[in-house]
């Protein structure tokens, strides 16, 4: 049956596979980012009219329905314990809050998710929301990036699915099925934001993971740049370390089985 | 005039060109003296380290990652009740981003334990004791962070205070931060983990039996890997990549210095033609005229390779000196490096001559006549 089709519709079957294919790998890349429970340890520079240095813990909790993210500042002093929660479950909007010490906590609605995110050029929804999950994925072409042929995938939020862009670009170096670049495009198709990526490793869970990231934003001469120190699997964290009341204590992510 | 005058003059009828193929494998020959002088000097760094702490077997699972992978500290336990080992330390040794410096050695170390012994102190005082929040920091390492005593460092959660600058004797040693392990597995979240073993062999133990020492501690601890102290990071394959780089890159210089001479020779040889044909019909035999040739292009190896170990040992330490990089390097030109790196030049510079005096070997007197 197959091979009768083959000769009848060849063109129909190349692009039902290629369409697959980009299914396919969106849902790979979905889950390797949908990964369970993790703390990173992670140094951030963000380079505009001044240089800003924070050294980052980010503790994360995702399933393939939700997605529940705490960035807290460890350095400097003057910014130590500042923290960012994020939630997102399903297609609904993310929220969050902030916490600035001693005292203050702010929460964040849906629509200061483009805001940035401690002053970077990512914003909180880069953060929390995983496009490789959206309804439509297209694998468009494929190219070169840093000597490393990539395919590249576009995702686009399908109906209902809510996102500040329009549409996005990623450069997925498929033998090791890691992103090397990823571009995003507003509805309008400008691009808004380009983040890369040189140094690839390997992680705890034998999984190859960007252990930089240069972010390129809309604002003129800024640029971000993530450098990875540490990657933990299988943290157990308490509800309360993802909550309002608690996610403003510092504290180190526990193995699990320790 | 003798045979050697007349391959000098032969060298010496085009100045520029023969400089500036001097310079070509010069440049070669520096790449492959600055790149594996850096890679032997870190290798040598270590060991060194390992050295002055007294470990005589490291036991650790040097995967390709640059840090040591974790392992239970169990393991510390079954070892050191070996008979032959006279004293075990654990140890978390990482590689980490310390508030704006990009990555630095935090070695947390077992209170009490041997590998403390060899820290000198410079100024301040060592922790009072395993939990007190405090480090003591190499020289480099303070330099490099630009810390002194008293200073606060965060460390990943906490904050820590600096209460000593110590010479650990290595350079390695120097760029680290050093802290009681206790108090780094708890800061950490890595309670009852850690990734070294610092083992002290009983005195008197020869170096073969420190080696069957090894083999004994890899059958009870099968989680790790007990290497003799020094010889445990040529085990671990990203040192090994960082090796094989060099050498590669060195190899490429070295290839770009090869056919830079071989153009000179043959260059030299058509030029020649005439010169050699003459020298043929005087009685030179042609095995001589190669042998000429060879020498010449020999010589010319020689040279570079003089000229590139100096450019090479000069380049690196004008890059130790860089603010950036000051105190990571520890190159070891030692004097089998130097002479690897001239024979190297010299052979180059044989196997450029090869088809130059191939061709000058079929040249005949009647040449001399067609002009």
């Amino acid at each position: 049956m197959k091979t009768l089709l083959r000769l009848i519709f060849p063109a129909l079957l190349a692009v039902s596979a290629h369409a697959d294919s980009a299914s396919d790998l969106a849902a790979k890349l979905g889950a390797i980012q949908q990964n369970g429970a993790s703390v990173v340890r992670l140094k951030m520079e963000v380079q505009g009219a001044g240089k800003s240095t924070l050294q980052l813990q980010i503790k994360q909790r995702r399933s393939s329905s939700s997605t529940e993210v705490v960035y807290q500042v460890l350095w400097p002093k003057d910014r130590a314990g500042e923290s960012v929660l994020l939630r997102k479950t399903g297609d609904q909007s993310a929220t969050g809050a902030i916490f600035i010490p001693p005292n203050t906590v702010r929460t964040l609605d849906s629509s200061q998710m483009k805001d940035s995110l401690l002053g970077s050029d990512l914003t909180y929804d880069d953060v929390v929301e995983n496009f490789f999950l959206w309804k439509e994925q297209a694998v468009v072409g494929t190219e070169v990036v840093n000597r490393v042929s990539c395919d590249i995938l576009e995702s686009k939020p399908g109906r209902g699915q809510r996102s500040n862009y329009g549409s996005v670009r990623t450069w997925v170096d498929r033998r090791r099925d890691v992103p090397l670049r990823v571009e995003k495009y507003s509805s309008s198709g400008k691009l808004v934001r380009r983040i890369e990526t040189t140094r690839v490793v390997t992680n705890d869970n034998k999984q190859a993971v960007p252990a930089n990231l240069t972010v390129t934003g809309p604002r003129q001469g800024s640029v971000t740049e993530l450098n990875g120190s540490s990657i933990k699997h299988d943290v157990s964290f308490s509800d309360r370390e993802f909550a309002p009341t608690g996610f403003m204590e510092v504290s180190a992510g526990r193995s699990a089985g320790n | 005039m003798n045979f050697l005058t007349i391959v000098v003059r032969g060298l010496l009828r085009r100045p520029v060109r023969t400089g500036l193929t001097l310079v070509g494998i010069s440049i070669g020959i520096a790449a492959v003296v600055a790149l594996v002088g850096i890679s032997h000097g870190f290798e040598a760094s270590w060991a060194t380290g390992m050295k002055v702490r007294g470990t005589d077997i490291v036991v650790s699972n040097m995967g390709n990652a640059l840090a040591p992978k974790p392992f239970s500290a169990e393991v510390r336990d079954r070892i050191g009740k070996l008979p032959e080992v006279a004293a075990a330390c654990s140890i978390y040794a990482d590689l980490t981003s310390v508030e704006d410096a990009s990555m630095m050695v935090v070695s947390a170390r077992e209170w009490g334990g041997f590998s403390w012994q060899n820290l000198k102190l410079i100024s301040g005082r060592m922790p009072n004791d395993g939990m007190e929040d405090a480090v003591v920091l190499g020289q480099t390492a303070a330099e490099m962070l630009k810390k002194k005593i008293g200073d606060p460092l965060q460390l990943e959660t906490k904050e820590l205070k600096v209460v000593g600058i110590v010479d650990g004797g290595a350079m390695v040693e120097n760029g680290s931060v050093i802290l009681s392990l206790e108090l780094f597995q708890k800061i950490t979240g890595n309670e009852d983990r850690i990734n070294v073993i610092d083992i002290r062999a009983a005195p008197g133990m020869s170096e073969e039996a420190v080696k069957q020492l090894c083999d004994k501690i890899n059958a009870i601890a099968p989680e790790a890997k007990a290497m003799v102290a020094g010889e445990h990071l040529g085990n671990s394959q990203a040192f090994r990549f960082i090796s094989a780089m060099s050498w590669g890159t060195s190899l490429l210089a070295v290839i770009v210095g090869v056919l830079g001479v071989m153009n000179t020779m043959l260059m030299t040889v058509f030029e020649r033609k005439q010169e050699m044909c003459i020298l043929l019909a005087i009685g030179w035999k042609p095995s001589r005229i190669i042998r000429m040739i060879l020498w010449e292009s020999a010589l010319l190896g020689f040279l570079g390779g003089i000229v590139g170990v100096i450019i090479g040992t000069i380049s690196v330490k004008v890059l130790e000196q860089l603010p950036a990089i000051h105190g990571m390097l520890e190159p070891d030109f030692n004097g089998g490096l130097m002479a690897v790196a001239v024979v190297l030049a010299v052979v180059v510079g044989v196997i450029s001559g090869l088809y130059p005096a191939w061709r000058s070997s079929r040249l005949t007197p009647s040449l001399a006549m067609q002009g």
